[in-house]
């Protein structure tokens, strides 16, 4: 088997990294908006991008597809203004993602589930400014929401919580790949896209 | 956006002709700063200019519609904002506040981008990215993204409209299904259209070896100039925001 990245993977990688955006996105955007929800956004995120990425990962099969995808996302989020530190932890925890996949041959079930959690923790990114640059933060968020809505971000998310997101993210990305598995297994195998 | 066309020789189009590699560093530039910055000092000033970019870009189009809607939205959005931060107290002028800030900073990012994506061809844009010398795993893939936002966005509303007419809409009993109906029919039409495209583009010497060529003209002119002074007069106002207000506060 050809283990180098064609021309064919490429476009999948694109079509998929779309899929995993813009389904994300219809989640965090309308969230957004309700600051005690920020926290558990990453999560969310992960949990409904499991659907598109457990598709994604039936075509993936050679290393580093997953490393770009990685890369990709956060060039977009970072082009949408949230900032570029998703390009390095995309990078890295796609690069991470690769070697659990790998490891499993790209078939092994409980790999995929495992590679997809880790995958995802490179929204950890996005929240960066929030908990590195409290007061450059509290600022911004100030400026165009009102203090009391900067008070409130402040408050739902002391510095020990980021914890808590990253553990909410891996969870929730765990379930979001079980759902993702399932939904492949009802529709998309059917439909023969799988 | 369901009306995006994709021309592909330059020479026909209408409006300001800017380098695909310019609209980039100014959709970067009104993100960037529209989404971190505050509301505060020289950036009341800036702001307004910056979403000024994607109108003045999409006037030059003649979508006199499409601009006309934007500027209306943005100064109704912009002028509750302000309305909203002097009167700020109680939920209300908090609900209003956090719609109209949202408004302000994602409209012309997404103007932008909207106009991004529909001036430019997907050649001339993977010609600009092979000046910028990136690698063919980024390019390629970057391009693919690029034509599939409109597609995305299509689908969806072929998709809504179906699903309209069978009676399914949110609200529903289970919200989880709702996700199922809308997700799992788009994710297939997508699929199966980049599979067509992805023979399509094989077939006409994607991923060949040897170099490709391109006959999109594509190069820096006076515009994409001022164009490129203008961000980066933007950036070095934001940057050097503290010692304005320091000069400021010191002559007043």
């Amino acid at each position: 088997m050809n283990n180098k990245i064609q021309a064919k993977d490429l476009i999948n990688l694109g079509l998929f990294t779309v899929l995993y955006f813009v389904i994300g996105c219809c989640v965090a955007i309308p969230i957004g908006f309700v600051p005690i929800f920020l926290p558990v956004l990453g999560a969310l995120w992960a949990l409904i991008t499991g659907i598109p990425f457990m598709l994604f990962l039936t075509r993936v099969k050679k290393f580093g597809m997953v490393t770009i995808m990685g890369i990709l996302s956060g060039l977009l989020m970072g082009l949408t203004g949230m900032g570029f530190w998703g390009v390095p932890l995309g990078a890295v925890f796609g690069l991470l993602g690769d070697l659990i996949l790998k490891s499993g041959g790209y078939k092994s079930a409980k790999k995929s589930l495992l590679g997809y959690a880790v995958f995802s923790l490179w929204m950890v990114g996005t929240y960066i400014p929030m908990y590195f640059m409290v007061e450059d933060s509290w600022a911004s968020f100030a400026a165009s929401f009102g203090e009391e809505y900067a008070d409130q971000v402040m408050a739902v998310m002391p510095m020990w919580s980021i914890i808590l997101v990253i553990a909410g993210i891996f969870v929730f990305a765990i379930s979001g790949g079980l759902l993702g598995k399932a939904l492949l297994k009802k529709h998309f195998a059917k439909a023969g896209i799988a | 956006m369901s009306s995006a066309s994709y021309p592909i020789v330059t020479g026909s189009k209408k409006g300001i002709q800017l380098d695909p590699r310019t609209k980039l560093l100014l959709l970067l530039t009104i993100t960037t700063l529209m989404f971190s910055t505050s509301n505060e000092g020289i950036m009341n000033l800036v702001k307004p200019l910056l979403s000024l970019v994607p109108f003045i870009l999409i006037l030059s189009e003649r979508r006199f519609q499409t601009a006309a809607k934007y500027l209306i939205l943005y100064a109704a959005c912009f002028a509750l904002e302000r309305v909203a931060l002097i009167w700020a107290s109680g939920l209300p002028s908090f609900v209003l506040l956090a719609v109209t800030s949202i408004m302000t900073r994602f409209a012309p990012g997404i103007m932008m981008g909207a106009y991004l994506i529909a001036s430019t061809s997907v050649s001339e844009f993977i010609g600009a990215m092979e000046r910028m010398h990136l690698t063919e795993k980024i390019v390629i893939p970057l391009s693919v993204i690029f034509r599939f936002f409109p597609t995305v966005s299509e689908e969806y509303q072929a998709i809504r409209d179906a699903m309209k007419m069978r009676g399914i809409r949110f609200g529903g009993k289970n919200p989880f299904l709702m996700v199922e109906y809308r997700l799992v029919p788009l994710i297939v039409s997508v699929v199966k259209i980049g599979d067509e495209l992805s023979a399509a583009a094989l077939t006409r010497g994607l991923g060949a070896p040897g170099r490709r060529t391109n006959l999109c003209r594509i190069g820096f002119h006076a515009q994409d100039l001022m164009a490129a002074l203008f961000c980066v007069a933007c950036f070095a106002l934001f940057l050097l925001q503290p010692q304005i207000a320091f000069w400021g506060g010191v002559r007043g």
